[in-house]
This record gives structure tokens, sequence and C-alpha cells, in this order.
């Protein structure tokens, strides 16, 4: 049974009413955004204990900031309103975003929110891996105290984020690449309405030279625990020209950075083949993007 | 074009509108005073003894009002098939409302009703279930195999039984062979994924008389199941027709143990109580047989078929249920009878497994076979060089043949050769090959299959219902109730019924209602499946209106100063026929015959007399007179992404002989609804289970993939071959299953067609491609 436990539902206005509730409730306590997994995380039987409901989704969390040294996303920013942001659209370099942010059915555009997405550490969904490659860094607030970290820390584990008691994500930073830049993701579905079998995110930098003075590559999916990063294929790229021949052993090399499984969905073998295939798509993508790129 | 009015046209759903705002008529819906709300408790394991049983902490919470475990239960064995007679000796009954064994993960060992939901999902986590756990089997091999564990008490290797099938000297047409082709054809367990849940409102009075408000394809099947199980007279259950129920496809076409389970809950607890069913729970409780199917094939030189043998094992689940039926229609209409061969054999094993109930499935074991078949034509073709539609046609019987299952009668109207030949020609089946080829990863390849037989009810089905009765009753607004006890399963059976109702009578379709009724005021009427309802149905639905009709006409004698042989009605209008300015409105007559003796108007007093006086009202109930076969040929392309192994339908090219379309709206709808689950079967629908504790794991949407509006081609084009069956209303026959058992094959062939993969199991899932193309 959902929410058995349920005993208040609050829309704090403020940060001290959040944390007068935090401090009531304690574990006990829910944050919820968009609530778009709320459901899914019910499923699982993770809501047992749950008392106090909090949605933070009226504490000025929602707003999308260009500044000169990156973009800024409050943590309740939904999907829908990221997409229709001007700056997505024009800047190749949040391409993967853009391309991630069009996977989920619109009902589910127009209420998932970013921090609720990253928040919920789940491998499956699209938008964190393509944050991923586009070196996104997590700020969370608890008791008026900020810290920040790169988003890969706060993956712990399937359904589990590091963050400590009472830490609300506020903000997702995405540092603007200095040179030419662009980036593209690439989900592999079962149908229209599904969680990623893998998804893939590319984001390169090319210098003067047309040389990829930067590489990040993100896989999610079946293949880990937590969105893994291909650093043995980010490096076959690193400081070189990324033709054809250079493309492909990078995405032979997602091999070495991931760790996929087998379910009903796909097989292990299986996941591994398209991780590849995705990785020199998505790859290939970003290239061409970059091309059409002014420097 | 036709000469007919109604007959043809493009019908908008009279329960459109309703349904698209929420659909109160649903009976999800349905709401009574006073009502409980019951669950049921299922069994974590797949096969085991309840040892014991302590629900007394569940019964003192308070809001409990009643509990039924395996004690309370009466001990009558049954088959849960609506369609058959509860006692036929061609039914497998063993099945108890709650058993004291459990057979599959899931199955229900006890149930509750309380005053709210979740008051009765709190005191199943109270009652205390002793397991004692026994060994289980899930592959139906295993199953038959010496020592595996004995799922029904009696039943040696869980064998249930060894039907077969036989024509003419195998072994001789196997050795006037040139050419003999084998394989194996796998199909997977699949759901039909019926959009509204499987819910059912019991309500007992005070004299233990029980009424019945059930989401399910067959109303009368209901009332005597109901009735058997629990050991009352029929007339003790009433079961209401609901205006309409949120899909079936086959999956409400047997008793659920929700049905008895309400019932006996609200005979213990004296107040209506609800049973609504989880979507976990509707995954669990019907489902499509999976089978493997061994053909093999003799050909001779000039492309004859000589021989054809099969063999089909079918996993019958933990109980037989629809199996027996299933397998039955499997080997003629999936496997033998379609195309003409002189020698023919097919030997079917059915077995018991510690898997979820199977059940029916629109298409009803022709998948299955269907799979095979055509998949096979395509092997041989490619091989023997023949062309897949010239081959095809060489074989189909033709129109006037004497039908292949029933020798006493014709095949009257057929035309499943114009269904070759239009579809090929609109498909550009011709000129394929030169588009089939396609440089980058993505490869375009083009198939076809055909399913050369099927039925319009079940006539000639050994120990099955098939009859259908309507009552027309005319109103003095001159229009007319029609009621009828077959089920609006969600496929337009109202708007085609309204429409032969009108067509008969002369009236508009909008001034045809269908009203309901329960099984108190009906006539008996079978279930809503084996694409009977248009021809059978409409059959009856005919009849009631002709009865009417005649009895208008008679009415109308006086006012029109005519004998009833020369009246006609036309556009709500009685005339005489040839004299069309000799007319009144149909509202005049039916005013006469319900007025009064004497009438008072302002020009003074008119009489009626004894014989126009009463009701117009017209009833049938009948049996068609035969069960003519629709046929259908459709025609596929494909994309395949080489690297990834996904599929994309690009197109399709649909035609069918359904004798004459009533409504062209409704039957394109069912083509392409049949379409979209033929998508899913051939690719991606496949029930999962752990393999250990055989739980599903594909329960719900996010884990049992069903194509979506964007996996549909973007263009489906419906061909309909409009033969015109002597004996159908206005010429009609059957449409609904053919659409769904021919698009597997189509797809696999095609797929073939463009990558050179045969894949020979469904679903045909990317991985199974790239295993093909040596990729992993
Ligand atoms: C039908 C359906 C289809 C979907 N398809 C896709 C898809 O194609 N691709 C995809 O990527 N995803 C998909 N999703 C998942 C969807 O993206 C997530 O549900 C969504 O991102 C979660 O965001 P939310 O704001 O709704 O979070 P909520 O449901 O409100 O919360 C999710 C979790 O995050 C926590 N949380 C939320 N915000 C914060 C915060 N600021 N600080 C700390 N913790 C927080 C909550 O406590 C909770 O544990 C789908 C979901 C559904 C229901």
């Amino acid at each position: 049974m959902s929410l058995r436990q349920l005993k208040e539902f609050c829309i704090p206005g403020d940060w001290a009413e959040v944390d007068a509730q935090l401090g009531r409730y304690g574990a006990r306590a829910f944050v919820l955004a968009g609530g778009s997994f709320v459901h899914g995380l019910d499923a699982r039987g993770l809501l047992h204990e749950v008392e106090a409901l909090i949605d933070i989704r009226n504490l000025g969390l929602d707003y999308i900031r260009a500044e000169s040294g990156g973009l800024r996303i409050g943590a309740t920013t939904t999907f829908a309103h990221l997409q229709a942001a001007p700056t997505l659209g024009e800047s190749p370099w949040l391409g993967a975003l853009a391309d991630a942010l069009a996977c989920p059915p619109r009902q589910i555009r127009n209420v998932a929110t970013v921090g609720g997405s990253v928040a919920a550490s789940c491998p499956y969904f699209d938008p964190p891996t393509a944050l991923m490659a586009l070196d996104a860094r997590v700020a969370v607030v608890a008791g008026g105290a900020r810290r920040e970290f790169p988003l890969g820390e706060l993956f712990a584990g399937t359904f589990e984020n590091s963050l400590r008691r009472g830490e609300i994500i506020v903000e997702l930073f995405l540092p603007r690449p200095t040179g030419r830049s662009a980036s593209a993701f690439l989900k592999l579905e079962g149908n229209a309405n599904d969680l990623a079998i893998v998804n893939c995110a590319a984001s390169l930098e090319i210098d003067a030279q047309g040389r990829c003075s930067e590489a990040r590559i993100a896989l999610g999916g079946g293949v880990g625990d937590a969105i893994a990063r291909a650093t043995s294929a980010e490096r076959l790229l690193q400081g070189r020209v990324a033709d054809d021949e250079v493309l492909w052993s990078a995405a032979e090399a997602v091999g070495e950075d991931i760790d996929p499984h087998t379910d009903h969905r796909a097989s292990a073998a299986y996941r591994l083949a398209v991780a590849k295939v995705l990785t020199r798509r998505a790859l290939t993508c970003a290239l061409a993007r970059s091309a059409r790129t002014p420097t | 074009m036709n000469d007919y009015s109604v007959i043809g046209r493009s019908i908008p759903r009279p329960d459109a509108w309703e349904k698209v705002v929420g659909g109160r008529g649903y009976p999800v819906n349905l709401r009574l005073p006073g009502m409980l709300h019951g669950t049921l408790l299922r069994s974590p394991h797949p096969h085991a003894r309840i040892a014991g049983m302590d629900a007394s902490r569940a019964l003192a919470l308070p809001g409990v009002k009643a509990l039924i475990t395996p004690a309370d239960v009466p001990r009558i064995p049954y088959s849960a098939t609506f369609f058959k007679p509860a006692t036929s000796a061609a039914v497998v009954r063993d099945m108890l409302i709650l058993d004291g064994t459990v057979r599959y993960a899931g199955q229900p060992v006890a149930a509750v009703a309380a005053t709210t939901a979740s008051i009765a999902e709190h005191a199943l986590e109270l009652i205390e279930v002793q397991y004692e756990e026994l060994p289980a089997v899930f592959d139906p091999e295993e199953a038959m195999r010496e020592g595996a564990p004995e799922i029904h008490a009696g039943v040696r290797h869980n064998v249930i039984g060894r039907p077969t099938y036989s024509l003419g000297d195998i072994e001789a047409g196997f050795s006037a062979a040139d050419h003999v082709f084998e394989g194996v054809y796998e199909t997977q367990r699949v759901h039909t994924c019926y959009m509204e849940p499987r819910v059912c409102v019991a309500d007992a009075d005070a004299q233990g008389r029980v009424t019945v408000y059930a989401s399910v394809q067959h109303l009368f099947g209901l009332r005597e199941k109901l009735a058997f199980v629990l050991g009352l007279p029929v007339s003790s259950v009433r079961a209401v027709q609901p205006p309409y129920i949120g899909g079936g496809f086959g999956g409400k076409l047997d008793l659920a143990p929700i049905e008895p389970l309400a019932a006996l809950l609200s005979l213990r607890a004296r107040r209506p109580v609800r049973i609504e069913q989880s979507r976990y729970e509707d995954f669990i409780t019907s489902s499509r047989h999976p089978a493997k199917v061994y053909l093999k094939t003799g050909i001779s030189r000039d492309g004859q078929f000589t021989a054809r043998y099969a063999r089909t094992l079918l996993d019958a689940s933990a109980y037989a249920s629809e199996a027996p039926e299933v397998i039955r229609v499997h080997s003629r209409f999936g496997l033998m009878l379609g195309y003409r061969c002189p020698n023919a054999k097919w030997e079917g094993t059915l077995v018991y497994t510690n898997n979820m109930p199977g059940g029916a499935f629109r298409g009803y074991g022709a998948p299955q076979g269907c799979f095979a078949v055509e998949s096979q034509i395509d092997e041989i073709c490619e091989k023997l060089g023949f062309d897949p539609v010239e081959f095809r046609l060489k074989h189909a019987p033709r129109c006037g043949d004497p039908h292949p299952s029933n020798a006493a009668w014709k095949l009257d109207s057929y035309g499943f050769d114009e269904c070759l030949v239009r579809g090929a020609e609109r498909f550009g089946w011709r000129s394929r090959a030169k588009a089939a080829s396609g440089r980058g990863v993505k490869k375009r390849g083009f198939g076809m299959a055909a399913q050369p037989l099927w039925v319009s009810g079940c006539l000639g089905a050994p120990d099955t219902y098939e009859h259908s009765g309507a009552i027309v009753k005319l109103n003095t607004d001159g229009s007319a109730d029609l009621a009828t006890a077959t089920i609006d399963i969600g496929s337009g059976q109202t708007a085609v019924l309204c429409q032969i109702a009108a067509e008969e009578l002369g009236i508009s379709v909008e001034a045809v209602r269908l009203s309901g009724g329960s099984t108190d005021t009906l006539p008996v009427d079978a279930a809503t499946h084996a694409s009977r309802t248009t021809y059978a149905s409409g059959i009856a639905v005919k009849a009631a209106a002709a009865a009417a009709k005649k009895r208008l006409l008679e009415v109308a004698e006086t006012m029109l100063e005519a004998s009833a042989v020369d009246l006609e009605v036309r556009e709500g209008m009685v005339r005489v026929k040839g004299a069309s300015a000799h007319a009144v409105p149909v509202a005049d007559v039916v005013k006469r015959a319900e007025s009064p003796f004497v009438q008072i108007t302002s020009k003074g007093t008119m009489q009626t007399v004894l014989a126009e006086k009463g009701t117009i009202i017209g009833t049938s109930s009948l049996a068609p007179p035969r069960n003519p076969s629709p046929a259908s040929a459709q025609f596929i392309e494909v994309e395949v992404d080489t690297d990834t192994g996904e599929v994309r339908v690009l197109r399709a090219v649909y035609a069918h002989d359904i004798g004459r379309v009533v409504n062209l709206a409704g039957a394109e709808g069912q083509v392409e609804g049949g379409l979209q689950q033929g998508i899913g079967y051939a690719l991606m629908e496949n029930m999962r289970f752990e393999p250990e504790t055989g739980a599903c794991v594909t329960a719900d949407f996010l884990n049992y993939k069903m194509p979506t509006a964007v996996e549909m081609p973007r263009s489906i084009e419906s061909i309909f071959v409009e033969t015109d069956e002597p004996s159908g209303p206005f010429g009609a026959k059957g449409l609904a299953e053919p659409c769904l058992i021919v698009p597997a094959p189509a797809i696999a062939n095609a797929i073939y067609n463009a990558v050179g993969v045969r894949v020979r199991s469904l679903p045909i899932t990317p991985e199974k491609i790239l295993a093909g193309l040596g990729k992993i």
C-alpha cells in the first residue's frame, strides 16, 4: 500500500519552513519535485516509511540563467521549460541535453524536473547521461549551507544518491566549453515509452587544428549501477583528429568502461554491442554539429 | 457502393463521446450504495500445498466484513471457459475457486471484503499462510520428463492430451516429394492488454440471489459458469449487461477468480462487493499459450504440396482452461486447412506447467500456426524460386469449393485470391526486388503472409455455444430500441448491429439505440469472440428487425389502405411500393398501435381496431446457418538497422475478404488495431518470468512492451474485397481475428528479405537479428 504512513503534505514557501519540516520528520520526510517518479519508487517498496511529502516547487528554483561561464539550471525547472529555453536550441554544446530532454513522453516532460531527474539516481534516465557528458556540477543546500560537487559524485548506486540527510539539490551548473564544441545524445529503447536499454551522450571540443581537445562520453541504461563515463574511449580521442578510424576505435574502447548486465529486456552482449554503436553514432553526430559551429 | 442506405457507410460509434469523457458505462465505473471492496491474497510460490492458514487477525480488523479461504468455497471442479457447457466432456475441470494447492505464482489463496480498499489490503497482510513448497516446472518439455513434478494428481507426465488430425497418406506424400522443408517455429506468451481491468461487482440479495456486473465478453457464459461453481441454479444468478466494456481480445472469455470470490464475499456480507484487478493481476490472469511447432512439408518439382506434417507442443499452463480448444483451432485453422494438400498429419501435445494461465486471445491458436506455415512458405519460395503470391494462389481454395473444415458446406463467398492479387498490386509487390536494395546500415525489406481460412463464429466447433437473439422494439417517435446480450468489447459491435437493424427497418441509424438488459430479460447469446458478432449476432438482429417490420406493415395496412405485402419502409416512412407519395411516418404507425381504442382529436373521435393494438416488437433467437470463411493477405515493408537490430515497420497493405463491409471506419479500425497487436507479437511483446520463482517480471507497461503510436507504420492501407456472403446479414462475414494472425509472419518474411536473417522464434528482437547477422 502506498504512503500508508503519510501524515503531512506541505508546500513550503521559504527555507525556514523547509528546515522545520525536515527537522521534524528527518528520514521520514520525502522531497517531492515533479512527482513523476513517486509511483516508481512506491512500486519498489521504497516509500513505506514516508510520513511527510515536502513539495519544493515553491522555493524559486525554477530558472535558467545563461552566464558567460556556463548555464545555471534551477533544480525544479521542468524538462518542458528547459526545452523551450532559447539557449538550448542555439547552443550546439548543449545538443546532448536537448536530445535527451526530448525522450520522455510529453506528459512527463511537463512535470519532471531536472533536479528530480538526477536525484532519483536512476541509471536508466536520459537527461542525467547528457548532463554527465556536459560535465555538470550539482549545488545542494542544507540548513542554509551550500556545497557543490561534480554530478558523478551524486550517484551512489541505482536509486541511491549520496545526499546527506536534509540536503536538497538547488541547482545544476554546466560549464561552457571554451573552444568549438558540440554534443549529442542517443537512446536505444523498446518502444517510445521506455527507459533506456542503453543510452549514450558524447561531447567534443575541437581545437583550431581540428583535433579533439576534450572529449567526454557517458553511457547509461543497463551498463552499470550508475551512469558510466567512458574514460578509455575519451583518452583515445584526446588530441587526435576524429576521423572514422579514431571514432571506431574509441567506440570499441567503451567495452573497457562499462559493465553491462543481462535482464529480461536485453542481454549483456547485446548491450555491449549497441553501446559501441551508440557511442560511434553520438560521436559522429557531435562532430557534425561541431563542424557547423562558428569558432 | 451498394444499394443500401446504411450498410457500408462509416458510422461514428454511438458510445464514442461518452467513452472519451470517462465512459461511465464501463463496469469499472460502477458503484453501488453500501458497496464493499474486495482484494485477493496471492501466493508467492509457483507450486505449493497450503498446510495451514490463520485469518483470525484479518477478520478482527475493524472494517473487514467477510473473508474467504480455500475451506470456504464449494468443492466443485470447473473449467473457466465461458463458451462451452460447464459439464461438457470436452473441457477439463481442474480448477476450484480457491484451491489448497497452488500451481502458479500469483494464484489466489484467500479473499477479503472490507469497507475500504485499503483496509482490505491491510487485512491481507494479517493472514498467515503456511506453504509447503513443492518443486515447480516451467518448461513443457521438462514437465513431460520422467520424475518431473506432478502438477495435477494422476496426470501422467503432465500430459493433458495428445490430439491428432490426419488426411490422406502422409508416408506416400513424403515419398512423392522432390523437396522436403523442415523447421521449428516458436511463439511466446503474450497478454491481451485490454484497457479496462477485469472488475466485477457482485450483489447478493436476502434470498441468496446474486446479481453480477462484470467486464467480461460473455453475459450468459458468466451466468452459467458462476452458477455452476457456486452450486446454484442458473436462475439464481443475474448477469447485467454493461453498455460496453473496455476491451477484451479474448482476455475476458473465461471466469476469473474475482467473479465467484466477489459473489461468495457478497453472500457472506449481504452487501455488494466490488473487486477490481490491478494491472499486475490482469497480466497474470490470462495469456496466449506459448507453442513450439515442428513443421515439415513435401513439395513436388512443379511446386505442389505433396505432404504436410506438423507437431505442436502447447504449454497449457497450470490449468487446462481453453487449451484443448485452442490447440484444436490451431491445428485446423492455424496449420492444416488453409492450403490444399492431399496428405496431412498433425500431432499435438498439451502439457501442464507451473506457468500462469493461458486463455483466449484474438486469433485463438492460429497465430502460433500461421507463423510456422507462412514463414515456411517463404522459405520454400526463396529456395525453389517461386513467387510467394503465385505460390499461395496455387494452393488456395477457390470460391465454390467444399468448405475445408466441413464438407457439408461450400465456400459460397470467398475472395482469398482477390485479396492476394489486389493487395500485391496496391503494394507494388512485383517491383519490390529493386527497392529491396539499400546501401547504408539500414536495409529495406518486403514481405507478405496470408490467412486463407478463418471463421465467422463457432458453428461446427464441437460443444461450443453458437446462437444469438435480439429484441427490436419500435417507439412512438419513430426510433427503435435494440436489445441483445452481445457484449460490445470495444470493437464497435453496437454501431454495426444498429446499422443492420436500421437497414432492415428502413429507418436512420441514429434512430436505433442499443438498450441494455440482463440474463433475466435477454435471449441467450454466445460470447463476443471468434469473429462472430457482425455475422452471427447480425443475423439475429436482422431477423428481429424483420419481425418488427412485419408487424409495422400489418398495422399500416388500414392507414395506407394497402396490403402489407405491398408496403415497404424507406427513410423512416412506410409507403406503398412504387408510390412514394402514398406514405406515413413510422412514428405514426407506432402511435396508432399504442394509442387508446378511441382517440379524441380536434377533428373528432378516431378509432383503432383490436388487430392493430400493441407494442411493435420483433424478437429472434436462432443459430446462424453457416460458418463462412473470411480471408486475408498482408504486405509489409520494414527497415532494419543492421547495427542495432532495430526494426521499423514502414508500410502495410492489408487486404481482407469480409463479405459486405457494414461499417467502413469500424472495419478499418479493426485492421489497424490488429496490426498493432500483430507488430507487438512479431517484434516486442513477451511475458517474462523469474526463472526460480515463476514470478512475472513484465506485469506493467514499463516492462511489457507493446507498440505505441510512434512504432506504428505511417501508412496502413486497408483493402476490403467485398464478396457477398449469401447467408450473412446483408452479405457480411467476420473480420476481427485475421487482422492479428497474419502480421507476425509477414514481418518475419520482410526482415528476411531485408537482411537475410530468418528468425523462427517470436518476438524477433533486435538482439536475435544482431545474432543472426553474426554481430553478437
Ligand atoms: C511514464 C513515464 C515515462 C518516463 N520516460 C522517461 C524517459 O523516456 N526518459 C527519462 O529520462 N525519464 C523518463 N521517466 C522518468 C522521469 O524522467 C523521472 O520520473 C523524473 O525525471 C523525475 O523527476 P521529478 O521532478 O518528477 O522527481 P520526483 O518524482 O518528484 O522525485 C524523484 C526523486 O528525486 C528526489 N528529489 C526530487 N527533487 C529533488 C531535489 N531537488 N533534491 C533532492 N532530492 C530530490 C525525490 O525525493 C525522489 O526520490 C519517465 C517516467 C514516467 C512515469
